[in-house]
């Protein structure tokens, strides 16, 4: 457990230094990613330790954005003014979205049908 | 020892203390699982949005500013970067899987990316919201954490764009499985990459919930659409201006 968080957490300072180092438009615990999906694809395995912790932790992604989006209290009295002008584009932006991009992968010609078929 | 105190002071010392706001988080988070278990992961019973909706009136009942619950929560935020850092695990399971469709992966990624923009800008627009609002919206199909980058980098409100970004989240969480089943897509990574593009950590968090394979394309998708909104969302702000 420990050992595990111990990889994770370097891995996040690495992607926040190399972020910094670069000047990338990307945030550390992107890059973060990145290092560690290529440490996996190099090792060609992932190791227990850090299984143990990734699991533990998106298995409750969604706790962690709680606290952000509680932020919502404070936008509230200019929201409520708004609510239509606010609530309508995102939801139909949602539904487009999901729709447009599931639309690509079920209509791409070729390879992505034969697995169903086969 | 010390004198026993008197119930309001030991309440002044606990609502100054990090410990309140992460255990009312924490509280709220089990209620809102709890909730979503018994109703048999129901898409509309989402936990991420009871848990918000707990807290949120909580704190507004006992008039704590907002500022003051996120000094104590801010340890839970924190989690948000290691988690999407640990979502790298669940991609490299599917690895192989992933390799051979590259391409059909990066135009969905992209046409999806340009339709929530376009959309989302466009009907505030529409509907004449305010130029803060607008401009709040252009990073919200982005994961919080990037989105709140991203924004500040447009010069538009980070917090507001992590309100925005988090709706579209449980929004997408909860209306993708219709979508999904309207477009006949039955195929679980495919299902999952369309979730992730739009619905970014709490979209993820739903589909690991229904499937381990979607959960994985859905994290994959949430991880590419932060690196393309990173890039590409500063380029087009001035245009949409």
């Amino acid at each position: 457990m420990i050992r595990g968080l111990i990889v994770l957490l370097s891995f996040q300072g690495a992607g926040e230094i190399v972020s910094r180092l670069l000047a990338l438009p990307v945030p550390g615990p992107v890059i973060g990613l990145v290092l560690l999906l290529a440490f996996q694809v190099f090792r060609g395995r992932t190791d227990e330790p850090i299984a143990v912790v990734s699991a533990a932790l998106t298995r409750h992604l969604g706790l962690l954005f709680v606290p952000a989006a509680v932020g919502v209290v404070m936008f509230w009295p200019q929201l409520r003014l708004h609510l239509w002008a606010v609530v309508i584009p995102l939801a139909v932006s949602v539904i487009a979205t999901i729709a447009a991009s599931a639309s690509v992968l079920r209509f791409w010609p070729g390879k992505t049908a034969d697995r169903k078929s086969a | 020892m010390s004198t026993p105190l008197p119930i309001a002071e030991i309440w002044v010392y606990l609502a100054g203390s990090p410990l309140f706001a992460l255990l009312l988080t924490l509280l709220a988070y089990e209620a809102g699982m709890t909730i979503y278990e018994k109703l048999d992961r129901h898409p509309f019973a989402n936990p991420v949005a009871i848990a918000v909706l707990l807290v949120a009136v909580t704190i507004t009942l006992i008039d704590m500013p907002y500022a003051k619950y996120f000094e104590g929560a801010q340890f839970i935020h924190f989690l948000l970067g290691t988690a999407t850092v640990a979502l790298a695990v669940p991609i490299y399971q599917c690895w192989d899987a992933l390799r051979g469709r590259v391409l059909p992966l990066a135009v969905s990624l992209l046409c999806g990316g340009a339709v929530s923009i376009l959309s989302a800008v466009g009907i505030a627009r529409l509907l004449g919201a305010d130029t803060t609002i607008q401009k709040a919206m252009l990073a919200k199909s982005v994961t919080a954490p990037i989105a709140m980058g991203v924004a500040e980098r447009i010069s538009a409100s980070p917090t507001l764009t992590a309100v925005f970004a988090v709706t579209t989240g449980v929004m997408g969480a909860i209306v993708a499985r219709y979508v999904l089943d309207w477009l006949r897509l039955t195929e679980w990574w495919q299902r999952g990459f369309a979730i992730g593009v739009a619905a970014h950590g709490i979209g993820t968090s739903r589909a690991l919930s229904v499937n381990a394979e979607a959960g994985a394309f859905s994290g994959l998708a949430m991880g590419l659409h932060g690196i393309a909104g990173a890039l590409l969302i500063p380029l087009l702000a001035p245009l949409l201006g």
